[in-house]
């Protein structure tokens, strides 16, 4: 089963994107890895942020790992380069 | 406002509008409290040697506000005589030398304020999902990653200390 989710891309991850939203379609049930591994498939130079990059899922954030999700039609995944508020 | 029955307030806000460390103090003032203990951090004109230009901020708002105001909770935690708290981040171009972001915290005396506000600076530059770009000339910019970073591997040194204890901090939500 596959879902269509928002994904956020902020910052350097927005740049090497060239888009800052997107609806994509994935697996409902995937790891975060697997996720992560669609969305640079989709834009290649993202992985450039390998190991340095965090995803979050409706807004919790998930290492990049064998972790499962179980994504609902809407869900709003956001690619989080370190950050440097403040 | 009746002493004693004020009920304790957690204010939030990550907006583009220039930010008045008055206003940000007033929001936590009490009659109950003391002390108002407050933290402003401004843009700076330089970064090893480079001259910055002008700085400028981008968040996942939704989530920032999220992530700030779980530091509030435990802050409550940490230190219970704290009366209310406030954050305020600025967002956009912020020119040098004005307030990114203002923290204040009251309570009925200095001791916990000052802890917390700490506390709070420090918890937020570890976990709030905020980006800032430094930008030294037309076409030279930088996106700044702080050492308290949760996730991103450091260096063994100075830093190691801050980062343990925000990543305890982390797990523990």
């Amino acid at each position: 089963m596959s879902c269509e989710v928002l994904v956020l891309y902020f910052a350097k991850s927005a740049e090497l994107a060239d888009v800052r939203s997107e609806h994509i379609s994935v697996a409902q049930r995937t790891t975060s890895e697997q996720l992560w591994e669609e969305i640079v498939s989709r834009h290649p130079r993202l992985a450039a942020l390998r190991n340095h990059v965090l995803l979050a899922v409706r807004q919790e954030y998930i290492a990049i790992g064998d972790q499962l999700l179980l994504l609902q039609p809407g869900d709003e995944v956001a690619i989080i380069p370190p950050i440097s508020g403040g | 406002m009746n002493e004693g029955t004020e009920e304790d307030k957690d204010i939030v806000k990550v907006t583009p509008e220039k930010l008045s460390a008055e206003e940000v103090s007033q929001m936590v003032v009490s009659p109950c409290c003391g002390a108002v203990s407050l933290f402003i951090g401004t843009t700076r004109n330089n970064f090893e040697g480079k001259n910055v230009l002008r700085l400028e901020y981008e968040a996942y708002v939704p989530m920032a506000e999220i992530e700030i105001k779980k530091i509030c909770a435990e802050i409550r935690q940490k230190w219970p005589s704290v009366k209310h708290t406030a954050v305020y981040h600025r967002l956009g171009l912020v020119p040098v030398t004005e307030a990114s972001v203002i923290l204040a915290v009251s309570s009925p005396h200095r001791g916990e304020s000052l802890e917390a506000v700490k506390y709070s600076i420090n918890a937020l530059k570890a976990r709030v999902p905020i980006w800032k770009k430094e930008i030294y000339g037309e076409e030279e910019y930088s996106w700044k990653e702080n050492k308290e970073c949760f996730w991103v591997k450091q260096d063994k040194g100075s830093s190691l200390k801050n980062r343990q204890e925000s990543s305890t901090d982390f797990s523990e939500k």
